[in-house]
Parts: C-alpha cells; structure tokens; sequence
C-alpha cells in the first residue's frame, strides 16, 4: 500500500452490512486529521444518522463547503446538525438502491465526506483560477484551513497556477529528520524524466513562503516546516483529473506521516535482521570448554554439579 | 480540541479485533495474516531487501516493503503467485516482530485511519506473557508510532470485566476463572483482584478448531459430506456448528429424543457450490448436541487428552490459594466464540457443582457428621457480549475517565525507557 485511500472503510464497510441486515446500532470512529465520526440509528432500524465533526469547519463554511454538501449529498444533508458534529446525513437504507454497482457508488460517497468536505475549498481555488486567467490579472484571496492544532493547509489561486502550502509540524526529533530526507526527495524525486508533469514541490523549514509570510501567529520554530505545492492548470484541466488532485494532495500530511512510519518499521527489520546476525557470530566465536575426565581414588568419575 | 478514543487492539492467534473504546463490537475484525512478497515464512532468513546501487535514494530501493497486505485481503491473496502467507502471533504470542510491525501500520492506517500520534492504545496480551515482548511492543507503539499513550492488559482480566455488562452480575470483581476458548486453545485461568495466578492457569487443547473437525468426522461418516465440493467441507463443518450447535443436559436421553422423533429434530443445511453455482442439501444430526459434548466427554473426540473440561476447572480452583477460591467458584466467566453454544453454562454449572458437592460430602463422612460445610456457591457467567468479550472488556475499561492515568505516556517511555511498560497498574486498584 503505497497510497492511502481517501474513503473511509469503516463508514463503508457498515453501510454495506447495514444495507443487507439493518440493524440498531451505535458507534463512534474517527478519520485522519482529527476528525471524529458518529454512526447511529435513529427510531427506526432502518434510518441512520452519520454525522461529522471537523476541527476546521467554520472556515469551510466561508468556503463553500455547504454547496459541495447539497451537490453530493442532496435532500440527505440535514439542516440542524446533531449536537458536537458539524453536519450530518440521513440515510434511509430502504431507499438505498437495489444491490449492485449503484448501491456501492452511494455508499463510496458516502465513505467519501470528509474528503468532499475538505474539497471545498480547493474547488472554489480552482474556479478563482479560471476567473483570473480571464481577466489575465489579480490574485485570489489565501484561505487558510487550520486542519490539525498547530498546522494549516493555505490555498491561493494566481492567474496562471494555485499553490497549495502546508505547515508541518514534528513533534519527533526523529521523525523530523526522516521528514526533511523524504520532502528532499520529493523535491529531487522530480527531476526524473518519467515525472515531469507532476506539481513543482518547494520545501523549506522555518522559512515561510512568500505567499504567506504576511499571515500573523506563524509558528517560527525549527520544527516548523512548510512545503508549496504549485498545482498548474493541467493538473485540474477537467473534473476528473481535479478530484484525483484534490483527494491526493489533502492525504499530503497522513501520506508523508504513514511513510516515515513505514520507513521506520523498515530501519526495524533492517537493525532485527542485524542483531540475529551477530548473534549469529558471537555464538560462534564462544569458546568450548575442554571436558576433562576426573576420576575419584577409586576409579569412579567425578561429575561438578554447577 | 476533545480527547479522542483510545483505539483497542486485541490481536489473537486467529483473528485481530480492533476499534474504538466505547463502541461494543470491534470495528474490525480479522485475520491475523499477512501476505508478504516472496514465499511464507522463509524471508526473515535472507533479511530484508539492500539498496545495491547508488543513484536517488528513490531508485535505490523498490518498495517491497510497502507490498503486503493484511486481514482478510492477505488470505484472499494467497492464491496470487508471488505472495505468501504468514501468521505473525503463534500461540497468543508474537512470533515475527517484522510481520507484527507491519501488521499494526497497516490495521492503524488503512482500517482505523487513525494518527497513532493523536491516540492512547490498549493492547492485549496472553497469560504468562513474558515481560521482554511487552518491552518490545512498547519499543514499536512509542518509537515507530509515536503514540500518546499505551496500555497492556492481560486477556483474562478484560474478560472477567466484560461480563459486568451481564445482568446477573450484581458487584463488580475482577476475581474470578475465565474459560477462554478460541480457535486453536482453550485456557482456564483463575484471577484474584486483577491478578492473574499463572502457577495454577491449565489448557485444554480442544478448542474451536477441533470442533469443526470433529463436525466434519461425523458428517463424513454419515457420507453426507459426498455432496459438497471437497474445498468447502470445513466451511460447511463451520457452519453447522455454529448455527445448529447446543449443549445438551443428558445425552443418552437426548439420543432417544431424535430417534423418537427425528423430523422435529434433524436439521438441514443449505449450501451452495462456490464454482459451479449448484445448490446441495447437508443433513444435521447428532452432532447437533455431540459437537460441544467433546468439552465435557473429551473421549468421544480425542485419545490423548481425556480430562473433561469441569474437572480443569475444578483442578485450577484447587490449585489456587485457598482464600481466593470461594470468589473463583462463585465467579466462572466465559470468553471467545467456541463458549458461545446454547446451554454450555447450565451444563458447566451442573457438572461442577457435582463435583465440588461430591468433595464436600466425601468431607463430611470423613469428618464422622461432626463437620458440616455451609456449601459453595458455583455460577458461570454467560453474557450477550462473549463472542468479543476481551475486545469489549478493553473497549469498557478505556472509556473510564481513569483509563488515561493508568496508561504510560509517551514522555514517561522517553525518560524511563520500554522498562516502564513491563509493570502496570491493575484497573480498580487504589491507587
């Protein structure tokens, strides 16, 4: 798994149980960046209640992201969330579509909320986009999405390119440095003639770029680093090629951090693999102790019990 | 920002149950398998993949390491040339550590989603469970994860609380024996105050596995089994034992009451060929009741081991110290899916009680009628969330605001060392 996925299993995989065999049920899970989901029926065995709370939510909603709701959800987003969630949706599993390809494209979407919701605002960057470069001048407005407590993803559309800059933080020592080798990579990574259109890649650390600089409460600490991806138009060139965008580049953070992880869990075996090794020579090098037979007055074999 | 759940991962022999504290089941639950390149269990001799060739870091290596999978993804994988199948955990204890930690990435990322960095985690651990892998799986959780907080319980414990849920229980101990039956062992395992007593824990080596081949024999014999695809026999075997499977009270009368009248009781399943799609009929029978017998008349299954299961239990309370037995009596708890057969504690109860009233008698003869015993209370504890009940005791027990104060932080690892994570503080405990 190279990849992570931008649906949620666990919204899938008891969306689909449920269609089959509705039963009550009460659960709560969560999703990357902090994001916490809750699962239940209502009165009804085959009404359940999903509802969403998003750290980030009152920016969003500066965004657009109620649009984005109606358009993917429709009639099922409803208007008075539940309590301590953001939003929720009704589903009604005796409306759900007979089984079959339909049925699981709804429950994807479904699966898909948080990353829709968070879609919101890079939608609304890549529409500024096409504006501007029509009038050929000005600059979008930069909104920020305050995603996680210390760090943040900012959006700005140009005429001619949107970047996307995310602030990250470590708090690991080590895993700072496999970050900082990794975003170098990154920046390297493209050079190779098989990648050549994929987004430019800046990374710096402590250094906030210029596009943000004028923010106020940045962080200014070494640990702080923050990496500019500059999205051109092709990579959003027709929806389907701008939704593959915008769900890659919001598992950026999870992405970077499930690949630190991974790449420790490899060090691991590496260092395991190591250790049996010289165990391997250190047994071999014991010296045997020579066994001498040490017999008594009468003849008799004398055995030390150690 | 709210605190979010603590993740339980209760990962056993055969299946891995893992979610979120304060749900009652597990949101997962799956095998633990993985599939890994390269043929099973022969590549921790070779080690792991080298770089050979100098370059970009990017081309210096291939991504073998990231090319697994997990669960059931990893079993219906096997079949594809190239991977092959590994079991990390051997006996309740993990074997391959290289497996495991690649296990765990994947069960946190891809099915949880969760950022190991923003939860507390409670894991479980079998009985006896030496202290160097609990060191070990802290080593992983603190430094490769870098999680906020750990846990690890003993499964026998989390049972015992699990049956809390059930009403019958009225004060909340955590004395008690736990029947823990799974898939591949069954163990008895008396507790006193949240302590396990490891010199008196016995298995028994019947367990689920058993049963279903046990199921199988019979059918087999029968020649009912001729109409099933050979593939699918221990499938079919699965099923009947667990959708038709009880324990019965007396077994000759039982026998009788089929010959009787064996169109009220004979059973019939339903299956339908994998390949071709044709649909087949498999007549239940005895092994109705015979199936679950093989616990209480080991004989019928097995020549090796013949002590039937209430005389373990017996033996495992009598081997405890003698203040703690009267709460092992009164307390038996039973955990995992192979205890899950209708009517299997009434049964337990019954023949324990038999036992324990035989020796009290044998006592009062012995003593002449002077002494008489005010007798000892035996029940076993049957409740609705046994199948999962470790994973359901663990999924209680961190949903208590106390949970996080019994934990290990990750900045108590970092200034002690995976040495804190050998000793923990028992729930309930004053503190």
């Amino acid at each position: 798994m190279i990849l992570l996925e931008p649906h949620n299993y666990i919204i899938q995989t008891t969306l689909a149980e449920k269609c089959i065999k509705p039963s009550t049920l009460d659960v709560q899970f969560v999703d990357f960046d902090g994001v916490r989901f809750h699962l239940s029926s209502t009165d009804r065995k085959t009404s359940l209640l999903l509802s969403m709370s998003i750290r980030c939510w009152d920016e969003l909603v500066n965004y657009g992201v109620n649009d984005v709701l109606k358009r993917e959800y429709g009639a099922m987003v409803r208007a008075e969330p539940e309590p301590e969630y953001n939003v929720s949706l009704d589903i009604d599993l005796e409306q759900v579509p007979p089984e079959g390809e339909e049925r699981d494209a709804l429950i994807k979407s479904i699966a898909l909320i948080k990353r829709n919701v968070l879609a919101a605002p890079f939608e609304l960057a890549f529409q500024t986009q096409k504006q501007l470069e029509a009038s050929g001048s000005g600059q979008g407005d930069l909104m920020a999405m305050h995603y996680r407590d210390e760090e943040a993803i900012y959006v700005q559309a140009s005429p001619d390119r949107v970047t996307v800059i995310f602030s990250t933080v470590f708090k690991e020592e080590t895993d700072r440095i496999f970050g900082k080798v990794f975003l170098q990579e990154f920046v390297d990574a493209r050079r190779l003639p098989t990648i050549q259109s994929a987004p430019q890649v800046l990374y710096t650390t402590r250094e906030p770029p210029l596009e943000i600089r004028h923010v106020p409460g940045l962080i200014d600490s070494d640990d702080v680093g923050y990496v500019t991806f500059v999205l051109f138009p092709r990579h959003f060139i027709n929806p389907e090629v701008a939704s593959a965008t915008i769900s890659h580049i919001q598992l950026f953070r999870d992405y970077l951090h499930y690949h630190i992880k991974c790449s420790k869990a490899y060090m691991h075996s590496r260092m395991r693999h190591r250790v049996t090794e010289f165990q391997k020579v250190l047994n071999r090098a014991k010296t045997e102790v020579a066994v001498t037979d040490r017999k008594t007055a009468s003849g008799r074999s004398m055995i030390r019990l150690t | 920002m709210s605190l979010l759940a603590p993740i339980i991962c209760d990962n056993g022999t055969g299946f891995s149950k893992v979610g979120f504290a304060g749900n009652s089941d597990p949101s997962f639950v799956f095998p633990t398998a993985i599939a890994t390149r390269g043929p099973a269990s022969q590549s921790t001799r070779s080690g792991p993949a080298v770089p050979s060739k100098p370059g970009h870091l990017a081309s210096k290596r291939g991504v073998e390491d990231l090319d697994f999978f997990i669960g059931d993804e990893a079993l219906a994988n096997t079949k594809t040339p190239g991977y092959g199948i590994n079991y990390p955990i051997r006996h309740g204890q993990i074997e391959n550590w290289d497996y495991m930690e690649r296990f765990w990435e994947q069960t946190i990322f891809k099915y949880l989603r969760a950022e190991p960095e923003d939860h507390y985690f409670l894991l479980t651990e079998p009985p006896l469970n030496p202290p160097e892998n609990r060191e070990q799986t802290a080593e992983i959780f603190f430094e490769s994860f870098n999680i906020k907080g750990l846990y690890i319980a003993v499964q026998a414990v989390l049972a015992l609380a699990a049956s809390w849920s059930s009403s019958r229980v009225t004060d909340r101990t955590l004395t008690g024996t736990v029947i823990d039956s799974g898939d591949g062992v069954t163990h008895v395992i008396p507790c006193a105050e949240g302590y396990v007593i490891g010199s008196a824990i016995k298995n028994i080596p019947i367990a689920g596995r058993d049963i279903t081949q046990f199921v199988l024999n019979l059918i087999r014999e029968r020649g009912d089994m001729a109409v099933v695809p050979p593939e699918d026999h221990l499938k079919v075997a699965s099923k009947v034992k667990e959708n038709y499977s009880y324990v019965c009270q007396d077994i000759v009368k039982e026998f009788r009451k089929y010959d009787v009248e064996p169109y009220k009781y004979f059973e019939r399943y339903e299956g339908e060929n994998s390949v071709t799609g044709k649909k087949y009929n498999v007549d239940v029978g005895y092994e109705r009741f015979l199936a679950p017998e093989i616990f209480f008349n080991p004989e019928i299954f097995s020549s090796d081991f013949l002590t039937p299961l209430p005389e373990v239990v017996d033996t495992v309370i009598q081997q405890s110290p003698i203040d703690v037995r009267r709460g092992l009596y009164k307390n038996i708890v039973l955990s995992g899916g192979s205890t899950m057969f209708q009517h299997f504690n009434q049964r337990l109860k019954r023949d324990i009680k038999q036992i324990v009233d035989r020796r009290l008698d044998a006592s009062v003869q012995a003593s002449g009628s002077h002494i008489k015993s005010s007798g000892i209370e035996v029940d076993v504890i049957s409740h609705k969330r046994q199948r999962y009940a470790v994973w359901f005791g663990g999924s209680l027990m961190a949903s208590l605001p106390e949970f996080y104060s019994f934990c290990h932080t990750k900045a108590q690892y970092d200034e002690i060392g995976p040495s804190i994570c050998r000793r923990y503080q028992i729930f309930g405990s004053a503190t």
